[in-house]
């Protein structure tokens, strides 16, 4: 008898604990953080905050009126150690706020924000990327447009000109993100090229004594020959493996890999999803995946394909696969958006690879000799498509604009991009930032990222210098730092093509996009379409399409029938109806520009 | 002969009431919980029927009828699901019953139990990973720098690798293969305990009448395996259609969606990542729809047939 009470009160004792463990579950994200028995960790940080804040009058906040938000960011990206990361406490001595960041993972953002719509518990901030629409029809997101006329975030009221906040606007006439890249203050340094290219492992350039490359065959042309005097490469652990002469990456949004380069061998730029030609007549689109040059780009991969040079696996690897396959250093190219494969530097340097001239050189090729290419954009591209947004279910949605706003004051950006002054770069006499070796080697070092650095990269930003007018915003655009910062084979391929920057490398048509191409980016309409509109259905389905058929027709043994097969599938989705679509709106961006 | 015959029926009477008190409380509960969570969530079907969106709800969605049912039939791309679902559903339920049976009698035939039984645990242990294990592995022998290829070439069967899984007409083979893989010793272990429960001394009648190993399975141990065969046959056909999520999803790629996808991966698309419910509801109630009328006419054949069945 005894032992039953006993078995019953204990039983008792744990449904009710875990009663209470699935309530406390269901409680308010934005809880203040309680100190986590790690006070000294906080405490060494806020020393060496002291020694970066610029600005001494700022008030700290306690550690207890520290307010957790979250974040979601509907694309991949790296985990810091949220609530032991040094910088992090710094910031949110600052700010207020602690912001704990999670990131798409083994599924596509459409269903990410699909489940997140479906399940009713949303994040405090939110980058939906593709599925920022969704979020907004949903009513879930904050309107901006009170807080921006309000004044008292003026860092974000002047993050745009009202002519570019204008362009961010909804149906409903509001503002509910803001998009956090390409947005220079100052000067811009213009070092990187943070943009699309045909990438070449340095090490295949100083092989052939750095030769012109200046098209798609003469680009194949010199990976095959490297191939085959090099068949054999070795990881970072000495383990032999073949090389991969090129790989290309089909992943769901990530197809712009194998599906636009026709645009830019046709030497347009980068309006993503159309053609715009202007050439002596009125701007018209012109669909990319039909001209001569996609099929000549395709016949070559699917030549290429044959003969083993085309990776085998291209057609079914991950995003994660292939960047994998990047940092092993056996790719020897590819083509792809800078920002997309970046991350493999750390890799490369940690891995020691770099020192073999694994990194990637950027080739602005054309499909012909002599063209102009337009790879490299001058100037700003504002996508309005996508960006960071604060929902509905934020608690504090004051806090939140303030620590948005607080994004962007320049020690914060610094702690941001730079990190701890000392620790992570130095000053000199004349004040410029720069970084040891050793430094960089931290820098690039996993761990020390997850419990030191944290960028907060999905949050506003800017490019360009900073506020003292020597430093540029983000240390790899630092000329100086840039080119210091570079491997020894890098170095010296620059110093082969006369480059002292990326862009140089590349070679492509200096001009503003902004004033030659007043309807510049395109694709910052076309992500937006959904099925509502005939266009958008057409779009759809030509996405769908082509993400099916593009690897089957690198893949083919005959070519030109599945071509054709291809061609007739792409037909079915009607196309015209998107294109149609695109006049209309390129028609009304230069109606607008105009009106201006 | 049936069992209604040998139970006596008792009248409802307010002391047998009393006296099956816990019973009932019990059945309440599971009936209750029945209720909840199988009967309640139908209450959404309704979503198939209207224009469903979050901001309006049930109650002020547009109503359309069976405008989603006619979208579904009418889209090529629904219609290959139903394909692939089936035929992904039918080489499983076949094979794995197949291989199921084979295997138990093959292990009933080792008499040495100290072989039998490691061989036994080891069979059924894949059942214990989970699929993104499963298709991890699968990845990793398959890719084109993987063992299998590896071997292939060495060999000399292949002059070069072979990416298995951007070839379409390999993608069926190479689910079902994960399935019995997976799921072989787990499905065998319930025929091996029907094994058991047949009476030894048909075996041993056997014998004396001369009946060898072979003739032993033909005559005793199938015909004894009948009746738990049909059952589990029955109920696996209602389970058809739920061949494919995982698998499926975690293993397909663009290249062979044409082959891959299947109405749980059409029914995510739609409803999550289009965020049209109602489309996604409607191709849900298709799919149970089939599943329930595949069970009715199997359990009617069986009946037809003076099988053993489910109800």
């Amino acid at each position: 008898m005894k032992r039953k009470t006993v078995t019953r009160l204990l039983s008792l004792g744990l449904s009710v604990a875990l009663t209470l463990a699935c309530l406390s579950g269901c409680g308010n994200a934005a809880q203040t953080a309680a100190p986590a028995g790690d006070d000294a960790a906080p405490a060494a940080a806020a020393d060496a905050g002291d020694t970066a804040d610029a600005d001494a009058g700022e008030t700290e906040v306690a550690a207890g009126d520290i307010v957790d938000f979250t974040f979601f960011g509907g694309m991949p990206g790296v985990e810091i150690n949220s609530g032991n990361n040094e910088i992090q406490d710094i910031i949110a001595q600052k700010t207020g706020v602690r912001l704990k960041e999670t990131w798409l993972t083994g599924q596509t953002v459409a269903e990410a924000i699909g489940s997140i719509i479906a399940s009713g518990t949303y994040p405090d901030l939110i980058d939906g990327g593709d599925g920022c629409v969704d979020l907004y029809n949903e009513g879930v997101l904050v309107a901006w447009d009170e807080y921006l006329e309000s004044g008292k975030y003026p860092n974000l009221t002047n993050y745009y000109t009202p002519a570019e906040w204008d362009q961010f606007r909804q149906d409903d006439g509001k503002i509910y993100w803001c998009n956090v890249f390409q947005n220079t203050k100052g000067e811009p340094t213009g070092t990187a090229h943070n943009d699309e290219a045909f990438w070449v492992q340095a090490r295949v350039l100083e092989w052939d004594n750095y030769p012109e490359i200046k098209t798609l065959d003469q680009y194949f042309d010199l990976l095959e020959r490297y191939a085959a005097a090099n068949p054999k490469t070795q990881d970072a652990n000495g383990n032999e493996m073949d090389v991969i002469p090129y790989t290309c990456l089909c992943d769901d949004w990530r197809y712009f890999c194998i599906e636009n380069a026709p645009q830019f061998l046709d030497g347009y730029p980068n309006d993503g999803s159309v053609i715009v030609d202007f050439d002596g007549k009125a701007p018209t689109i012109v669909d990319y995946n039909t001209t001569p040059t996609a099929k000549e780009y395709f016949k070559k991969l699917n030549e290429e394909y044959q003969k083993g040079i085309v990776d085998k696996d291209f057609g079914t690897q991950k995003y994660d696969d292939y960047i994998t396959k990047l940092s092993n250093g056996n790719v020897l190219g590819m083509c792809d958006q800078y920002w997309d494969f970046q991350q493999i530097n750390d890799a490369l340097r940690t891995s020691g690879l770099e020192e073999q001239g694994c990194n990637f050189v950027p080739l602005g090729l054309t499909i012909r000799e002599g063209m102009e290419n337009r790879w490299h954009t001058y100037g700003d591209t504002l996508n309005v498509a996508s960006g960071i947004a604060v929902t509905t279910s934020c608690s504090d949605p004051d806090l939140a604009f303030s620590f948005l706003n607080a994004m962007l004051d320049q020690d914060i950006h610094n702690l941001r991009f730079w990190g701890v002054e000392g620790v992570d770069y130095l000053v000199d006499d004349d004040g410029l930032f720069y970084r040891t070796d050793e430094i960089r080697k931290n820098i690039s070092d996993p761990k020390y990222r997850a419990d030191h650095l944290c960028f907060y990269s999905y949050l506003p930003q800017y490019g360009g210098t900073s506020d003292d007018g020597i430093n540029a915003n983000l240390p790899e655009e630092q000329p100086s730092e840039f080119f210091n910062g570079l491997a020894a084979p890098m170095q010296k391929c620059f110093t082969a093509y006369g480059a002292k920057t990326y862009p140089d490398l590349i070679g492509s048509v200096k001009e503003d996009v902004n004033e030659t191409h007043p309807w510049f980016p395109m694709w910052s309409y076309s992500n937006n379409l959904d099925t509502s509109t005939p266009g958008g259905v057409a779009w759809t389905k030509m996405g769908e399409t082509k993400h099916e058929w593009l690897p089957k027709v690198v893949m083919s043994s005959n070519f030109d029938s599945e071509w054709e097969n291809y061609m007739k599938a792409y037909a079915e989705c009607k196309p015209e109806d998107f294109l149609n679509q695109m006049q209309e709106e390129l028609d009304r961006r230069i109606a607008a520009k105009e009106a201006q | 002969m049936s069992k209604e015959a040998t139970t006596k029926r008792v009248a409802i009477s307010k002391k047998e009431l009393i006296k099956q008190r816990p019973l009932l409380i019990w059945s309440a509960i599971f009936f209750v919980y029945g209720f909840i969570f199988y009967y309640l969530p139908l209450g959404g079907w309704i979503m198939a029927f209207q224009n469903y969106k979050n901001k309006t709800g049930f109650f002020h969605s547009k109503w359309v009828g069976l405008e989603k049912f006619k979208f579904l039939f009418s889209d090529v791309t629904f219609l290959r699901v139903i394909r692939n679902t089936f035929c992904m559903g039918a080489l499983n339920l076949v094979f794995s019953t197949v291989l199921a049976i084979t295997f138990a009698i093959l292990l009933n035939e080792v008499k040495v139990t100290k072989i039998k039984k490691p061989i036994q645990t080891v069979s059924y242990l894949p059942h214990f990973l989970s699929w993104i294990i499963v298709t991890g592995i699968l990845n990793d022998m398959l890719s084109s720098t993987g063992i299998v290829n590896e071997l292939l070439v060495k060999f000399g069967i292949m002059d070069s690798t072979v990416p298995f899984f951007s070839i379409p007409w390999l993608f069926w083979p190479i689910v079902t293969f994960a399935h019995l893989w997976k799921e072989t010793g787990w499905n065998a272990i319930i025929y091996l305990s029907a094994i058991t429960s047949i009476d030894p001394t048909l075996y041993e009648a056997g014998s004396i009448d001369g009946a060898g190993r072979w003739q032993k399975i033909k005559h005793i141990t199938l015909p004894g395996l009948r009746p738990t065969i049909i059952v589990l046959l029955i109920m696996n056909m209602g389970n058809l259609l739920n061949v494919g999520f995982e698998v499926q999803y975690l293993l397909g790629n663009d290249v062979v969606k044409s082959v891959s996808d299947t109405i749980d991966i059409y029914v995510l698309k739609w409803g999550i990542s289009q965020s049209d419910y109602s489309l996604g509801t409607a191709a849900g109630i298709f799919k149970s729809v089939v599943s329930i009328a595949i069970i009715l006419i199997a359990n009617s054949i069986a009946k037809r047939h003076g099988e053993e069945r489910l109800f």
